[in-house]
């Protein structure tokens, strides 16, 4: 497979200049390249077929992890493999590191990015869910100069759609100082070692001081309409203590009313019981974090 | 068409490309350095394409060739120069290629990953290996090179 033809390729060196770069072109011709693991592949496949490529390796307002004051934020540029291998991505934040420690492989994580990765929003995917338990806020900026920050409920809205405009650039992946005693967790089940999920879940708690769950969110990678909360079950979780009981009892309300799919990878009653063992996993590792 | 300016296996080349080459293709085709192989349909999931960009395993055919514009390359031809690199010692010495069609890859992968991890459990060579798609040896001997490289490796300094 070969890409078809591109007129032009553009490097710029920040921000503003890859914004005016973009907007040369009609809607959708030009397109953002972050580390290529799922553009390169739609483009030979020619799901992409851009005019212009604008590539985003140049701009280093796009790369790094701060943490501030227990805020945390990730430029889009930010690869898998220095999201894995940060020190400071504990608690409430360790999803993120099980989640990009395990992505594809080390060839996929030295290229590809945060920001990539929820822009594509692919079907079946470990950031966007991720990003979606730890209710991260996508931080966007447009050509005539403004910006905007969409909460991951309302950034992924189903496989290969977001509310990121044509012509927006992801800057970041943000959020402010988690309260104390949170903890989150992420595993999947693919068909070999650090595949795509079959199923994936992700979990976010907090605790009060007493070791009571005031707080939960769940979220699903590996369903036909893409990474989505676990509502159900994050009901179930508030109010417990993280009792094996609680978590099963959660998760087994989302795998009973989850729409799963059959395919290739795994029947429907498979990805419901993946629901329901990951989540066991899962969830009591996000308990034990939190408790710290 | 844009000129790029690369340096490949220590040599500096200024070369002509159209915007949607490949590098694989570039490398292969352009620069004649055939070691670099394709095993899949360019689709990133073999392997046997990686390459280090700026001292980094990557799959060079996930990337254009405009891309390496100002960028240092390595090629498994420029992993051992004269004689062969304690890696390539050990995949010879432990029956590790077979048809060899995937060694290429493994080793540009595996070099790297042995820079990071100079003392590596078998569990992670076998995860580091994830992105390296063998189809005739198995990776029992694979593995073994790995460990025992690590060990010349360390051992040498
Ligand atoms: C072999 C292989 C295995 C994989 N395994 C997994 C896996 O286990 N789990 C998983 O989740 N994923 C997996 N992936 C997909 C991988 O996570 C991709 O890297 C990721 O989906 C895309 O990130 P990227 O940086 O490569 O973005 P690109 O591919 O460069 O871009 C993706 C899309 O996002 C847009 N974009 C990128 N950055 C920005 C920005 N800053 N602003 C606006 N738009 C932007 C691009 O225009 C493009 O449409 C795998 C990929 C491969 C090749």
């Amino acid at each position: 497979m070969f890409p078809a033809r591109i007129q032009e390729y553009l490097r710029p060196r920040s921000v503003a200049e890859a914004l005016a770069a973009i907007t040369r072109y009609d809607a959708g011709d030009a397109i953002f390249l972050a580390g290529g693991q799922s553009a390169m592949q739609a483009i030979k496949s020619r799901m992409l077929r851009p005019q212009c490529v604008v590539d985003l390796q140049g701009i280093a307002e796009l790369k790094g992890v701060s943490v501030s004051n227990g805020a945390l934020t990730i430029g889009a540029m930010t690869r898998y493999v220095e999201i894995a291998g940060h020190g400071q991505l504990d608690g409430a934040f360790a999803a993120l590191r099980d989640a990009t420690s395990h992505v594809g492989d080390r060839q996929v994580r030295n290229r590809g990015t945060i920001g990539g990765s929820v822009c594509w929003n692919y079907v079946a995917a470990c950031t966007p869910t991720v990003v979606l338990a730890l209710a991260g806020a996508m931080n966007l900026a447009a050509a005539d100069g403004s910006q905007r920050s969409v909460a991951a409920d309302d950034f992924f809205l189903g496989p290969l759609e977001t509310a990121r405009r044509d012509d927006e650039i992801l800057l970041s992946v943000s959020w402010p100082a988690p309260p104390p005693r949170t903890g989150s967790a992420y595993k999947k089940w693919g068909l070999v070692t650090d595949a795509l999920p079959v199923i994936g879940v992700a979990v976010t708690v907090t605790l009060d001081a007493a070791g009571q769950c005031s707080a939960a969110r769940i979220a699903l990678a590996g369903l036909a309409d893409g990474a989505q909360r676990g509502k159900l079950g994050e009901a179930k979780l508030v109010g417990s203590r993280g009792e094996t009981a609680a978590i099963d009892a959660a998760m087994g309300a989302i795998a009973d009313a989850a729409d799963a799919h059959s395919d290739m990878s795994a029947d429907a009653d498979y990805r419901k019981q993946l629901i329901r063992s990951l989540g066991r996993e899962v969830a009591t590792r996000a308990f034990d974090r939190a408790r710290g | 068409m844009p000129v790029i300016n690369v340096t490949v296996n220590g040599t500096r080349y200024e070369e002509n490309v159209s915007e949607r080459l490949l590098l694989v293709d570039f490398l292969r085709d352009q620069l004649a350095l055939t070691g670099t192989h394709v095993g899949c349909t360019y689709e990133g999931v073999c392997g046997a394409c990686t390459i280090h960009l700026d001292g980094e395993a990557v799959k060079s055919c996930l990337m254009l060739a405009v891309q390496a514009d100002g960028h240092t390359l390595t090629t498994i031809e420029g992993l051992g120069g004269d004689k062969l690199s304690p890696l390539q010692q050990a995949f010879t010495d432990n029956h590790s290629l077979h048809c060899g069609f995937c060694t290429p890859g493994i080793l540009m992968n595996m070099s790297e990953f042995l820079r990071d991890n100079p003392d590596p459990s078998d569990d992670e060579i076998r995860r580091g290996l994830v992105g390296n798609l063998c189809r005739c040896t198995g990776y029992v001997h694979i593995v073994r090179a790995v460990r025992e490289a690590a060990r010349v490796m360390r051992e040498q300094g």
